[in-house]
């Protein structure tokens, strides 16, 4: 190498460095707040600060949303995602073109009790191109996750196999793991024996967030369960805040929700464990926060 | 074959019957508005050993009362227009051959037979409901027919899913309107659906030696009712076959053994008056004094059936307490239950997460097809208060949903030698997570503890708060060991 051909690509370098510093600015992540007491709107105007969902949702796309209707509770006892905020996303989704929205969770209680009495049933049942979905037996499938703690395991097929999967998780209290929120809301999808994750949960949530492709996660903090979660069942255990949170990181949107109960986030161990496995950004700080 | 006014009778109340069947079940309504027990509380043989063994009467019953006094109008009427066990016979029997005789039955059998039930109703083992025909009927297509039908059905789809993925996406929705109409929603197998099905299958059997030979000779409600029926002002005329013709023998499904119309077992089907080829046969009320070939019963057999009522509800007397013998939300007391259980399998048909199961012997012989909630198989829903809603004598009562919370099927105990968190210092709470009582009945306790890894943690230590918990068994249920559950339900009771 000549000197000549070593300027040459020093300047070819340091040009290189420059433009991937500014794509590095640019890709900060961005979390959108949206408060408010219009549950739909707000809804709205966290995905349309992030960009709109045409961002996400193209024509013909067939999306999933996973909201959380893991229990035989009303929506004003916060266990729960509100249906509101469902229907909110469902009709922008539709809005964009989606050819098809497949809305299912995979229930802790009777799961005709849980979709009627959190009220989706009654919202969204007779939309047209919403399909309110019972999960059937024969989609769930093997696959190979090969993370640190789960090296296989049945999972919901179309929740796999969709142009769009869309997460809506409520953000409550959780006697294992302190708060559950948005990387726990993946557990809806899983079949098989659920609760034997629990033994390992930091990392088998990591290994199934890291398998599963999810682009968008909104945080129902509508209201808020503080105690006796997951489920709840009184009043008196919920907090009201007619806030919802969107974004693209779900360590991110869990790191904020979790100061929403005066928590710090890294005392969540999932979100903490999520953060040092790459999954997201912890740090508030770092975020580009549009609060609309 | 020609459809008469009872067939026709028949045929609607076999499609009721099957209708209320399919919609014993949850359909997005926490109160059941239509009495789908409906057959149950027209049944005079449950009134009458209920009866017997309370002492007392329910409102629920009031069809079976109206039914006992239209039967003394009309005689037997029930078994020809109504019964849904009758129809089914009369169905099948078409395609039967009936090519030998089997006289065992015969004569003053199911005499015995009915009274050795009412006899044991009395001595507080009402067991009138292991051989009513709409509870054998009920039980069959509970244990046996619908969960199969519903497997086969749903593996099918499964099969097809399985080679065609989603290019069968269109027939979905089709798919989608029968199994959330018909099929079961749950995929439940029943542990006593061998002998469901065979005493189902023995009655369809016995068809190939005369034309419903159950009805005839065995059946305990038509017996009932044809006792009731002797006093029926409406009859058959003529009593006897006619000397130039004698067709009425082979027409008549089940009341001329002989020559003389055997009254008790007239279902009043009228075959014989629309085959009767001279119009001679009417069925006119206000004819007396007509003696028909009714066996006797006096006061020999009556000593004889209270003997028989007498020792077998002594002979299998259950000396044991077995603590895992729950019973559904809302029963007291296990003997006032067994007075009243009609066995009838509703509360199982309805149970949302299949916690419900026919008993075997868990309960001793007395307590044969009652209900039994077996938490590791299915728990009782915490806001679903169905069972109560369905049966039919008050034996599970029909409490309000705040009620029903409250009623402590069981107490749940931890086995720490299984429990993760005890027994391998691994942490879980699955079952703290799933408890539904407000509040929680199982409280964690937070303690520092060194690792196997010699490394020191928080572990989180579940126990159960005995003053809230009801015993539904979601713990157990969900308990994610394999094998043997770190949590169980035993029968204990405390009051709230």
């Amino acid at each position: 190498m000549n000197r000549r051909n070593f300027l040459k690509y020093l300047a070819f370098l340091g040009a290189n460095f420059a433009f991937t510093k500014d794509i590095l600015a640019q890709s900060k992540k961005e979390l959108a707040i949206s408060e408010g007491k219009d549950y739909e709107k707000i809804t709205k105007n966290a995905i349309d600060a992030l960009g709109g969902i045409s961002k996400f949702v193209k024509k013909g796309d067939v999306v999933v949303i996973k909201p959380n209707i893991g229990w035989d509770r009303k929506p004003e006892e916060g266990a729960n995602t509100h249906p509101l905020v469902v229907k909110a996303v469902t009709e922008e989704c539709l809005k964009a073109g989606a050819r098809k929205v497949k809305i299912f969770d995979r229930t802790c209680n009777d799961p005709r009790r849980c979709y009627v009495n959190s009220g989706m049933a009654n919202l969204l049942q007779n939309i047209k191109g919403v399909e309110l979905k019972h999960l059937d037996n024969e989609k769930y499938k093997n696959y190979k996750i090969n993370g640190v703690f789960i090296k296989e395991w049945e999972l919901y097929e179309e929740a796999i196999n969709c142009d769009v999967y869309i997460n809506i998780p409520v953000a409550k209290h959780h006697g294992l793991t302190g708060l559950t929120l948005a990387l726990k809301n993946i557990m809806g999808i899983m079949g098989g024996n659920r609760g034997y994750i629990h033994r390992e949960i930091e990392e088998s949530l990591c290994d199934f967030n890291s398998f599963v492709k999810i682009h968008l996660h909104i945080v129902d903090a509508t209201r808020i369960l503080l105690r006796n979660g997951p489920q709840g069942g009184g009043v008196k255990d919920v907090k009201i805040l007619n806030t919802v949170l969107a974004s693209t990181d779900p360590v991110l949107a869990d790191a904020y929700a979790t100061t929403l109960f005066g928590i710090k986030p890294e005392e969540i161990s999932i979100t903490k464990r999520a953060y040092e496995r790459g999954l997201g950004e912890i740090n508030i700080n770092r975020a580009k926060i549009i609060k609309v | 074959m020609k459809i008469t006014i009872p067939r026709l009778s028949q045929i609607v109340f076999f499609i009721i019957f099957l209708v209320l069947f399919i919609n014993t079940d949850y359909r997005g309504k926490d109160e059941i508005n239509i009495a789908i027990n409906s057959f149950f509380r027209a049944d005079p043989l449950v009134l009458v050993t209920y009866i017997l063994s309370t002492f007392s009467f329910i409102t629920l019953l009031i069809p079976a009362l109206l039914m006992v006094i239209a039967t003394f109008f009309l005689g037997r009427f029930f078994c020809g227009w109504i019964c849904p066990l009758g129809a089914f016979l009369d169905f099948v029997s078409l395609k039967i051959k009936k090519n030998s005789q089997l006289k065992i039955f015969k004569g003053k059998f199911k005499y015995y037979f009915l009274f050795t039930l009412l006899f044991l109703s009395l001595f507080n083992i009402n067991y009138g409901g292991v051989f009513d025909p709409i509870a054998i009927f009920i039980r069959f297509l509970t244990f046996f027919v619908y969960p199969l039908f519903g497997y086969v059905v749903k593996s099918g789809w499964g099969w097809l899913y399985g080679i065609f993925g989603n290019k069968i996406e269109f027939a979905e929705g089709f798919y989608k309107i029968i199994k959330y109409n018909i099929l079961p929603f749950r995929d439940t197998f029943y542990p006593l659906a061998f002998l469901s099905s065979f005493l189902f299958i023995l009655i369809v059997f016995l068809e190939r030696y005369e034309k419903r030979y159950w009805c005839r000779h065995l059946c305990p409600l038509g017996t009932l009712l044809g006792i009731f029926s002797k006093f029926s002002i409406f009859k058959r005329l003529p009593k006897k076959l006619c000397s130039d013709c004698g067709e009425c023998k082979n027409i008549c499904p089940t009341a001329f053994d002989r020559e003389i119309l055997n009254e008790e077992n007239c279902i009043i089907c009228l075959d014989c008056q629309v085959k009767c080829k001279f119009g001679r046969v009417k069925f006119s009320p206000f004819k007396f004094n007509i003696k028909s070939a009714n066996p006797d019963l006096n006061k020999r057999f009556f000593i004889n059936s209270f003997i028989f009522g007498f020792v077998l509800s002594n002979i299998f007397k259950n000396g044991n307490y077995n603590n895992k013998l729950l019973r559904p939300p809302g029963v007291a007391d296990e003997k006032e239950f067994l007075k009243k259980c009609v066995r009838c399998g509703e509360c199982m048909k309805i149970c949302l997460k299949n916690a419900l199961y026919p008993s075997y012997l868990e309960g001793g012989v007395y307590s044969l097809y009652t209900p039994i909630l077996i938490p590791r198989k299915g728990y009782c829903e915490y806001n679903c208060s169905l069972c109560g809603q369905v049966c039919p004598t008050k034996a599970i009562p029909k409490l309000p949903i705040e009620e029903k919370k409250k009623q402590v099927i069981g107490i749940a105990h931890f086995d720490k030698n299984h429990c993760l968190p005890y027994a391998k210092k691994t942490n879980c709470l699955v079952c703290e997570e799933h408890c539904p009582i407000p509040g929680k009945a199982i409280k964690i306790k937070k303690r520092r503890e060194i690792g196997y890894n010699d490394k020191a943690f928080e572990l989180l230590e579940p126990y159960v708060d005995e003053k809230l918990c009801n015993g539904c068994g979601i713990c157990e249920y969900v308990c994610p060991l394999t094998g043997k559950s770190g949590i169980e339900v035993f029968r204990e009771k405390h009051s709230f």
